[in-house]
């Protein structure tokens, strides 16, 4: 890949834009340039049908005149007249907007704690042909591994991401990225009956991927998939698998800890720090300086050190997540967890790597241990739960029914009932299979007592 | 623009060996709003240049997307997006082909009748503050409200080498309003969306009090609502939730990509997989209708196509290439989110044809069973296995109407459970919403009220 925009012209444009905002009657004004540059290789049933470059950079201003605060963005980055108009816009939003009598100031300057492994120059290096290889070694893997199995969608990508952020407290900082990723989306069939969608992948920020690896695993998933049939409704032992419990946390729990929720009253959590809020063998990290992390960066999307931050210490609610923003409401410092989608928009409070400490059971053991239960790969409907109160209705599909301390057979539709605050309560046990899944770094868990419908 | 973007088709014909290739350019406006109670976050404005490049070079596509609209970086995104497809398609086992449609040349206009670019921000923010004062003025135990609010508009250059060029106007009005409400210990969860194509004059009839209100009254009565029951019940579901319903036990199954990666619908094209009252359309023409547009982002027009009709798969949403596949004529359904993305099959209005019942008549038989008025999101998968979520449930008790119930939602397959339709409503609601596939986009569904004899609800009580 050829990086489209440098680091020193990257800071120029964000420094310009504060120092034009300045001139221009904004009492405060920070400006965030995003450049993301992604190559990618893409599988389409069974076979590498395409491939496609996408090169996004521009420049997003937050201007704020009398307490108000106004943003704009534009990718035009060639023509200085369009930066200034994005300056201008952001200047005229903000006198458009409202005054916000709980705005106090952009965050100042602070030293960064060093990150490891968040930059990969082999992965800038790869070429389309590269990211073939990769994708077809996978997709060779699938295919061989079962005639039962027909590899649907997937692919190999390889991403450049750069930031700046510079603003009227004095920061002005520049990081940079890598990640590369390699997916493969499975299903199986046989005499009719068709499995629902298999789907195992890699991220990294480095490049460390085993693309055999998830041909073969996608394929077996599929295949153990096959002769599903329902089950009875009961409350029984669940292990969730790190896909499963990323897609239900993201719309429960990580929402609970966020300081925009609590102070907003849309948090079961709102008042309970010091309490128990899990079961004792609960321990969770907020960390932004996970090594190697896909949510790792020197600076969140308001230029404050990313951190770590000790959530959930052995069931006991310790601190919530705050941006700049929620932070000086209470008169508290970030916890740099301001996130930002690229250019486009303002930041907001978002968690950075979800660390739920691991175990020390292998997976195996962990399945030993239960004498009747469900193994749950991934959830359908999650986005459904109420974000809120926790509550959640979902289906486990596909998922894998336990019974004397083996994987029995496959189940069909099964539905889970439940309060995402119950199932912290009820977490028995944690194997020690820690992985990254979006923001979550977790193991499967093991969760007692969950209602399960089956028919 | 039109020259600049022949010239780069041409480059890409003649010197890098392109078979075909089309130009996306687009200029878009965006403003958005983000209240929360009744501060405003930001207000929000923003420009976007860009284009979309595709080739087919060797059967394989590819694909390349900038930021910028001048020839030389267009020129050097096409040869990019030609070397992309040279280094697929070594692996091709079926080369892509295109069907065959007409060439088209057109220039589409909105016309809005409130053209929110000439709104102030002034006034929409005053739009959004009233919907945030009706919600938390409804009740005390209303807590929070959180109002996004996205106008965006614009032109999308369309071009390829088949001589097809057209310029078509883009208009989007769109509004999210969530609302928490809390009293001892509970607590739940409302929201609505508001969508347009056709101009600012959404909010005449979808005023920010009267929606306010919806929001903000459903926060609160679900504060008495009790836990579903799980387990197997008839159900009757409103015009909201059959649309969903629609959208995703159907929907997805029938967009013919996702159909040749084996979905359930495969083996049954022009088979009988609904009762005889279910009949499907996707519908990409009604005036101002979210979902709605004249060309898709492959330059073919869109039009009403019929899915399912009296309980027989009849057709599926294609684009050029599963068309060709499939032998049979592209639908309209190419749809790409914005420059950065390449078109894939998208519904459009997708809903169900009303019958004859009236709402009394739907629940009148049900001794005991379910009421899914208004839906919280919804899922598919290929093998028919679809989950609703439900914001706002009742009971029905003895041919009632009955208590509310909160946090419910349903599931099955959808090729037992369409056959469980036994009976729908005359009457007939589309609403807006946003499907998500890998990229976004703006969609309607609907239908009538309809009963289903028996379904999956899930519960925790």
């Amino acid at each position: 890949m050829v990086v489209v925009l440098k680091r020193e012209k990257m800071l120029n444009l964000a420094e310009d834009a504060v120092s034009f905002a300045l001139r221009k009657g904004a009492d405060e004004v920070e400006a965030f340039v995003y450049q993301g540059l992604t190559t990618n290789v893409i599988i389409e049933r069974g076979q590498i049908a395409r491939s496609s470059r996408i090169i996004d950079r521009g420049l997003g201003v937050r201007a704020v005149i009398n307490k108000a605060v106004g943003f704009s963005y534009t990718n035009i980055l060639e023509s200085k007249a369009a930066t200034e108009e994005a300056v201008l816009k952001a200047l005229s939003s903000a006198k458009a907007s409202k005054p916000d009598k709980d705005w106090h100031n952009l965050p100042a300057k602070k030293t960064f704690a060093s990150v490891e492994n968040t930059y990969d120059n082999n992965v800038v290096e790869l070429q389309s042909e590269d990211l073939v290889e990769v994708a077809s070694v996978m997709l060779d893997a699938a295919e061989k591994a079962d005639k039962r199995v027909f590899p649907i969608e997937g692919g190999a990508g390889a991403s450049y991401l750069s930031r700046v952020i510079a603003n009227s407290n004095g920061i002005a900082s520049f990081d940079h990225g890598t990640i590369i990723e390699c997916s493969l989306a499975t299903i199986g069939h046989e005499g009719g009956e068709v499995t629902p969608v298999c789907f195992e992948f890699n991220a990294e920020r480095s490049y460390n991927i085993d693309p055999e690896w998830i041909g073969r695993e996608a394929a077996r998933l599929a295949v153990s998939a096959l002769k599903a049939k329902r089950m009875e409704t009961k409350n029984t032992n669940v292990i969730f698998t790190q896909f499963a419990l990323q897609q239900l946390l993201y719309f429960t729990l990580i929402n609970a800890v966020k300081a925009d929720y609590v102070q907003r009253n849309q948090s079961a959590f709102k008042g309970k720090i010091g309490e128990k809020v899990a079961s004792e063998i609960v321990t969770i990290y907020d960390d932004g300086l996970f090594n190697g992390g896909l949510c790792t960066w020197k600076f969140d999307g308001e230029g404050v050190p990313q951190q770590k931050t000790l959530i959930i210490e052995k069931g006991i609610l310790r601190n919530f997540i705050y941006d700049n923003y929620t932070a000086k409401k209470e008169g508290k410092e970030s916890t740099g967890n301001a996130s930002r989608a690229g250019y486009l928009t303002t930041p907001n409070v978002e968690a950075t790597n979800f660390h739920l400490m691991a175990g020390n059971k292998s997976p195996k053991e962990l399945i030993t241990e239960v004498d009747e239960g469900l193994l749950v790969y991934y959830l359908q409907g999650a986005h459904s739960s109420n974000p809120a109160s926790g509550e959640f209705s979902v289906v486990a599909t596909p998922a894998w029914k336990i019974k004397n301390g083996e994987i029995a057979y496959a189940t069909k539709g099964a539905m889970l009932a439940g309060n995402i605050f119950e199932v912290l309560t009820n977490v028995s046990a944690l194997a020690d299979n820690e992985r990254k899944i979006g923001q979550l770094v977790a193991p499967w868990v093991l969760v007692e007592n969950v209602k399960v419908i089956g028919k | 623009m039109k020259d600049v973007l022949i010239k780069v088709v041409d480059a890409a014909a003649q010197k890098f060996g392109a078979d075909y290739v089309e130009i996306r350019a687009q200029r878009l406006f965006k403003t958005m709003l983000t209240l929360k109670e009744d501060r405003v976050e930001a207000a929000k404005q923003g420009i976007e240049n860009g284009a979309a490049l595709r080739v087919l070079v060797n059967g394989a596509w590819g694909f390349a997307s900038v930021g910028t609209l001048d020839i030389e970086t267009l020129t050097s995104a096409v040869s990019d997006a030609c070397k992309m497809a040279k280094a697929a398609s070594p692996r091709l086992k079926t080369p892509i082909k295109l069907i065959e449609t007409k060439a088209a040349e057109d220039k589409v206009l909105a016309k809005p009748r409130k053209d929110p670019s000439k709104i102030t921000v002034e006034d929409k923010i005053n739009t959004t503050l009233t919907m945030s004062n009706t919600i938390l003025g409804y009740d005390s135990r209303v807590k929070s409200c959180t109002i996004d609010y996205l106008d965006l508009t614009g032109t999308s250059y369309f071009i390829n080498n088949e001589g097809t060029y057209i310029e078509q106007d883009k208009l989007y009005v769109w509004s999210r309003i969530l609302a928490t409400a809390t009293e001892a210990g509970i607590f739940t969860f409302s929201r609505e969306e508001i969508g347009s194509t056709a101009g600012y004059e959404i909010f005449d009839v979808e005023t920010p009090e009267i929606v306010g209100e919806r929001v903000a009254k459903r926060a609160v009565e679900q504060l008495k609502a009790k836990p579903p029951k799980g387990g197997t019940f008839p159900v009757v579901l409103g015009p909201n939730v059959v649309g969903v319903f629609v959208h995703e036990a159907f929907g997805h199954l029938a967009e013919a990509d996702l159909t040749l990666s084996g979905s359930v619908l495969l083996d049954n094209i022009g088979k009988k997989i609904a009762s005889d009252i279910v009949t499907f359309y996707d519908d990409g023409t009604i005036p101002g209708a979210f979902g709605s547009f004249k060309y898709d982002d492959e330059g073919v027009p869109a039009q009403k196509t019929i899915l399912v009709k009296d309980g027989v798969v009849v057709g599926l949403m294609h684009n050029r290439e599963t068309a060709q596949k499939f032998d049979t004529k592209p639908t309209g359904n190419a749809r790409a989110e914005d420059f950065r993305f390449q078109p894939i099959i998208r519904m459009r209005n997708t809903f169900m044809e009303p019958n004859d019942y009236s709402f009394e008549e739907l629940v009148e038989d049900i001794k005991f069973g379910y009421y899914f008025k208004s839906f919280r999101g919804g899922q598919a998968n290929l093998n028919g296995t679809f989950q609703v979520g439900i914001q706002e449930a009742y009971e029905i008790v003895n041919g009632e109407v009955s208590e509310p119930v909160r946090n419910a939602s349903m599931s099955g397959n959808t090729l037992e459970t369409l056959l469980k339709v036994d009976a729908a409503g005359k009457d007939f609601e589309l609403w807006p919403g946003r499907c998500g596939k890998g990229q976004t986009a703006f969609v309607c569904d609907g239908g009538p009220h309809i009963r289903a004899k028996g379904v999956l609800v899930g519960g925790s009580a």
